[in-house]
């Protein structure tokens, strides 16, 4: 009883109050996922921390051994970003929903139709880069929208779940374009879709850096920036407040004077617009064509990205990140080390599992506090009623 | 005529067992969006039972596959702790519970399967292959107009899940666990008042929603896969979600309404092989379920009564 | 063995910040009627929740038939059988009547001889024999969802004598019946007591003592005051002990000048989810410089009104005027920006968003007009610099000033950011609803003389309190309502608390 109740203090201690517990949390989920990492890695015999500095190594983070003719520990890094990008819209795309008190698990579809529909727009046609990036850029973001906005829509009119209609999306999507892809744009060899043309696409292929051949992902650049205004949007804006206060307390919202529905369907269409922007980075940048009947798993790994980051805009740059580094580097890890790539997904996996215990933490961490602080009254009343007693006794 | 029937059931007895499942953890009150994840993990444990135990059984044996059936149970049953525990013990959000326990279902079999054909089986796949389960036809009946169709060529399976979901059916309705767990979807301070443990009910039925799950994962891999992959993970838990809520969270309408997911699709198939259309067509006639699921959901939703207390983390101290 | 059934003794339970039974000692015979007695948080219920097993008292000991209780939960109690009726029912609402009622101790019956089924049928039978001895009597087959709340109540009671239930908690079961019901409740109390039965009344109402009470046990802020004989005690001797020894203060208060109507209601119509009129054509004016209070037992649409004022819940009939404008469909803001502020009476579902911060909360209304917001964008020195003004003025206090989350906040730190977020928008109108809930006396001290002072700004005021204390303190003008309806509306200082009493009980008419 006694050691259970010192352990909890130190705990407690490590562990912080509510506002540093919004790192700390995420912090241990992180350590006890990468510790679950390491027991996998032992238990296939291989050397946890060598595992991890190759993860590294495959993103270009740390130097690899030797690199093949043309390539750098820079390619790789520039591969890193390019790859970075689109998770971090997808998980930006999650948070501003989720700001709004909505689960928007229907990032990838959102992802996949404005990737299709950009691409048949703007990457199969023939216009200069100059007009091409920018408006895969806008077409991107509307599709997404539009996308995200009809969730919201059929919850609004019809009362479907958000969370069911988000995942018929999906489907839907993934199928009425795996068709017409197969049936018009399909690439005989790769059978894939039609590669874009390089003047679309948000990432320069083969730049010459150096001795080095490079891609330039220009999305990553549009991303901070996007991580930077959701930012200002949800912390410096009359708007952004509004939504906010929607997802923290509708009730209260109402109380105030905002119009709940409205902050809604404005959270829903920004998520889908960063879900745009995260198809056209993934399939008009890091890829130049969409693969038929595959969904990626980017948009269900951002909904992980995204709650571990704290749903904060800085906090999913951390996060995406990390998740990041985990999956990119998975193939290295498994060059180098033969370590089965799956480990990374479950390493996430388990990431996002420890990250969805965060309410148990908080409330455990909440009970010991309450205890110590009872028993740091009943001591106090102890002193007080006993105390005197004895002052009494002893006169 | 008969063939739609075939392949229209073999495909909406399985979703059905699965929104069954559904049913029992979401009238008990602790929302499901795991059900993909079970149906995913029971299915790995069925099918890794058949391939551990290829040697044991004689090739032409069929007891192995039954014997599957029952693994799949168990091992959805046991994946589906994980869901309980966080929704019920830690009272995490159980819709992001939900789906942390689908991603983690398809990482973790992901990575067991390959590491186990390596390792264990000795060849690197990312499969168990399956055996074909065996049919039956009762020729007595077969001459029945339109009826027959449901007794030519018919998965085994398909009968036993008839008889899975009858008892489930049974438990939920005529049973004291039964009338406790509807009770909990409703009002679980009113069981907590009659002495009953919430929390232990909801356990339990997210256990069995495991368990359905996992028989239903099993038998999709029998009969749309033939095997068992990561591609199992197909999003039919997801339509089984929207087939409960279509049935209005009850039983028989839910058979309903997978019985229209189901058909629907097999005519689809049967219309592009009549027409004699590319194969390509067949994405299109993929989203039909998903598309009926939308529209009828449109025409239902506003009428629908999903449990009171759906979604509701209890807490025992509240009053 | 003792006289008594049930024996308290020295029990004391405390909760985080209050000490809701401090030491009470009582015994409780068989067979008798027994009232508890006393205002809201007086720790009535909290002392027979102890009993019901809900919760384990920190100190003390609980004795029934003589034997000390040693394990404290429902399932215990009702071993013991002892039954509660509380306040919230708790009923399965898509269930029948009979489902309810066997609800944790399904009979059963083998099907074909051997498959367990639930036993509904014979049930229903048995359900309809126990109402009818009890005189309660109740169609078992009938959904929870389709009946009103006085059948609702009778299913509770059959809970508790289907589980054959010898000692019986009432927990205030009239705040919710209409005059009609509570004769006939009190009537079937009366015939359990004659079937043998000890029951324990839970209330704060007088009358229904008066009537059928055979002692009553009176508290006041976790004490117990007093147990009188009902026979030998006077309505006015139990009011006072009830109202406390501890004299209540009273507030300074100079005489009211009202002055022009600001808020004129006629006739409003206020339904609840189910279509049901909680508020069934309620007419009043409030003038400037004027408090006018409504006073009634909770659950009686007075907080309804409040909230058809300000606009979170649609008025189905009649109309608001306030300063001459008609608002009755007029959205949040826009009633806000013409002049009321309001005090809502739960303060952590409507009036503060618990995960921002204080100064947030401070600026929840304001956050959308200059200079807090220019343009669309938010500047946050001025968010900050008014939240430290009020802070300061109001002295609230909190763990890092502005930037502490509210959830962290106490209760009355909680309350006294919404008064003066409220306050400091300086309206015309203001509206408090159970502005003293949960405070300790300081608390309430400091907000009874800010609402004073609103007042003689030349505000008008809305009071809605289920204290009747609060009430005769602040008031100017009292109306009483009842059962959606206010009975009597009339200058503070030509009513008695005791005669409010009365028209809240609906007795006088």
């Amino acid at each position: 009883m006694k050691s259970t109740k010192k352990k909890s203090n130190l705990f407690l201690t490590i562990m912080g109050d509510e506002k540093r517990q919004k790192i700390t949390i995420p912090l241990f989920a992180i350590l006890l996922s990468l510790i679950a990492g390491a027991i996998l890695m032992l238990s296939l015999g291989k050397n946890p921390i060598e595992g991890y500095l190759s993860l590294l190594k495959g993103c270009g983070l740390m130097m690899k051994k030797n690199y093949a003719g043309g390539k750098g520990m820079l390619t790789d890094f520039m591969s890193f970003l390019d790859i970075w990008t689109p998770m971090i819209f997808a998980a930006l795309a999650v948070a501003v929903a989720y700001k709004a008190g909505l689960f928007n698990i229907g990032v990838s579809g959102q992802m996949l139709l404005a990737g299709f529909v950009a691409s048949l727009t703007v990457g199969y046609s023939d216009l200069p880069a100059v007009a091409a990036k920018p408006l895969t850029i806008i077409i991107g973001m509307i599709v997404g929208a539009l996308a995200g906005s009809l969730i919201r829509l059929l919850k609004y009119k019809f009362n479907i779940n958000e969370v069911v209609t988000a995942i018929m999306l999906n489907y839907i999507f993934q199928y009425i374009i795996s068709f017409f892809i197969l049936t018009y744009y399909v690439h005989p060899i790769t059978r894939q879709s039609n590669v874009v043309s390089d003047a679309s696409r948000l990432t320069l292929q083969n730049v010459q850096i150096g001795n080095m051949k490079s891609v330039i992902p220009l999305g990553f650049i549009l991303a901070i920036v996007a991580v930077f205004a959701l930012s200002y949007f949800i912390n410096r804006t009359r708007v952004g407040f509004e939504l906010k206060a929607v997802g923290a307390n509708k009730k209260g919202a109402i109380y105030a004077g905002i119009n709940a529905n409205k902050s809604i369907m404005i959270a829903m269409a920004l998520s889908g617009a960063l879900a745009g922007l995260a198809g056209v980075t993934y399939y008009m940048g890091y890829v130049a064509s969409i693969q038929p009947k595959v969904l990626i798993s980017t948009g269900f790994d951002a909904v992980a990205v995204c709650l571990l980051g704290n749903s904060n805009p800085i906090g999913i740059v951390a996060s995406s990140f990390l998740v990041t580094i985990i999956s990119k580097g998975s193939i290295y890890l498994n060059s180098s080390l033969g370590l089965p790539k799956e480990i990374a997904s479950l390493i996430t996996g388990l990431l996002l599992l420890f990250t969805a215990c965060d309410v148990y933490i908080k409330y455990r961490l909440k009970k010991a506090k309450d205890h110590l602080e009872y028993e740091e009254k009943e001591a106090q009343r102890y002193i007080e009623k006993y105390g005197e007693q004895k002052k009494e006794g002893e006169q | 005529m008969n063939e739609i029937i075939v392949n229209g059931m073999s495909f909406s007895i399985p979703l059905f067992i699965i929104a069954v499942g559904g049913i029992y953890s979401e009238r008990s009150g602790v929302t499901n969006l795991a059900l993909e994840g079970f149906m995913g993990a029971g299915a790995f444990f069925g099918a890794l039972f058949t391939a551990l135990t290829a040697g044991v059984f004689a090739s032409t044996s069929n007891l192995p596959m039954y014997l599957s059936l029952f693994v799949a149970m168990a091992g959805g049953a046991l994946y589906a702790i994980i869901h309980a525990v966080l929704c019920i013990k830690f009272k995490a959000n159980q819709v992001i519970s939900g789906v942390v326990v689908n991603i983690l279902a398809m990482a973790l079999t992901d990575f067991l399967t390959s590491q186990i054909n390596e390792s264990v089986l000795g060849h690197s796949a990312d499969k168990f292959i399956l055996n074909v389960f065996p049919r039956l036809t009762v020729e007595s009946l077969t001459g029945i107009p339109v009826l027959g169709g449901f007794f030519t060529n018919a998965y085994i399976f398909e009968f036993i899940i008839i008889a899975v979901a009858v008892v489930a059916w049974y438990v939920m309705y005529k049973t004291r666990y039964g009338m406790r767990l509807r009770a909990c979807g409703d009002n679980p301070y009113a069981v907590d008042a009659a002495g009953c443990n919430v929390g232990r009910i909801q356990f339990a039925a997210v256990m069995v929603s495991g368990a359905l799950s996992g028989l239903g994962g099993m038998c999709f891999a029998y009969s749309v896969f033939g095997h068992y992959s990561t591609s199992i993970y197909a999003g039919y838990g997801y339509l089984a979600i929207a087939a409960l809520i279509f049935g209005n969270w009850k039983i028989p309408a839910t058979l309903g309404a997978c019985l229209l997911f189901g058909f629907a699709r097999a005519a689809g198939y049967s219309l592009i092989q009549y027409l004699e259309l590319p194969g390509t067509y067949s994405d299109l006639i993929m989203i039909l379920p998903y598309v009926l699921t939308l529209l009828l959901l449109m025409i239902f939703s506003k009428n629908n009564r999903a449990p009171r207390a759906l979604g509701e983390i209890y807490d025992k101290g509240k009053r | 063995m003792s006289e008594y059934i049930v024996e308290m003794r020295h029990v004391t339970k405390r909760f985080p910040g209050i000490v809701a039974n401090d030491d009470v000692s009582l015994g409780i015979k068989k067979g008798e009627i027994f009232a508890l007695l006393g205002e809201n948080g007086a720790g009535k219920s909290t002392l027979m929740s102890i009993l019901f097993g809900m919760y384990e008292p920190d100190e003390g000991e609980v004795y029934v038939r003589g034997k000390k209780v040693e394990t404290f939960s429902p399932n215990h109690a009702t071993e013991l059988n002892i039954g509660m009726v509380h306040q919230h029912f708790k009923l399965v609402s898509n269930y029948t009547i009979t489902e309810n009622i066997i609800l944790g101790m399904e009979p059963q019956k083998k099907k074909f001889g051997f498959l367990p089924v639930v036993d509904i049928k014979n049930t229903n039978k048995k359900i309809a024999e126990l109402s009818k001895k009890f005189g309660l009597e109740v169609d078992p087959t009938q959904k929870i969802e389709n009946i009103n709340v006085s059948m609702q109540q009778r299913v509770e009671i059959l809970k508790m004598l289907y589980r054959e239930a010898e000692i019986l908690i009432f927990d205030e079961p009239t705040a919710v019946l209409t005059p009609q019901e509570i004769e006939f409740l009190l009537e079937i109390i009366r015939e359990m007591r004659r079937n043998g039965k000890t029951i324990i009344l839970i209330t704060h109402k007088l009358e229904e003592i008066k009537q059928v009470a055979d002692r009553c046990a009176i508290m006041n802020r976790g004490k117990l005051i007093e147990i009188c004989d009902v026979a030998e005690t006077s309505t006015k001797k139990m009011a006072e002990l009830m109202v406390g020894r501890e004299v209540s203060f009273t507030q300074e208060k100079t005489p009211c000048k009202p002055g022009e109507v600001m808020l004129k209601v006629e006739n409003l119509v206020v339904k609840n989810a189910d279509g049901f009129p909680v508020v069934n054509g309620v007419s009043f004016n409030i003038r400037s410089g004027e408090i006018f209070a409504i006073a009634g037992v909770a659950g009686n649409g007075q907080v309804e009104i409040a909230d058809a004022i300000a606009g979170l819940a649609p008025a189905a009939g009649g109309k608001v005027i306030l300063d001459g404008q008609d608002i009755t469909n007029s959205p949040v803001k826009a009633r806000n920006k013409m002049g009321i502020a309001y005090i809502p009476e739960d303060r952590q579902t409507w009036g503060l968003i618990l995960d921002f911060t204080l100064s947030e909360n401070l600026l929840l209304r304001r956050y959308d007009i200059a200079p807090y917001c220019v343009n669309g964008v938010l500047h946050r020195e001025h968010f900050t610099e008014k939240s430290e003004e009020l802070i300061e003025h109001f002295d609230i206090r909190s763990g890092q000033g502005g930037q502490t989350i509210v959830r962290s906040m106490s209760g009355g730190n909680q309350q006294k950011a919404i008064i003066a977020r409220e306050i400091d928008l300086d309206t015309p109108f203001v509206i408090f609803v159970q502005p003293t809930r949960g405070l300790d006396i300081g608390a309430i001290e400091r907000i009874h003389s800010q609402i004073i002072a609103e007042r003689d700004k030349g505000k008008a005021i809305l009071l809605v309190s289920l204290e009747l204390d609060e009430i005769m303190n602040l008031a100017d003008t009292i109306g009483v309502i009842y059962n959606g309806q206010l009975l009597k509306i009339a200058p503070a200082e030509t009513m008695t608390s005791n005669e409010v009493g009365q028209y809240m009980m609906g007795v006088k008419e």
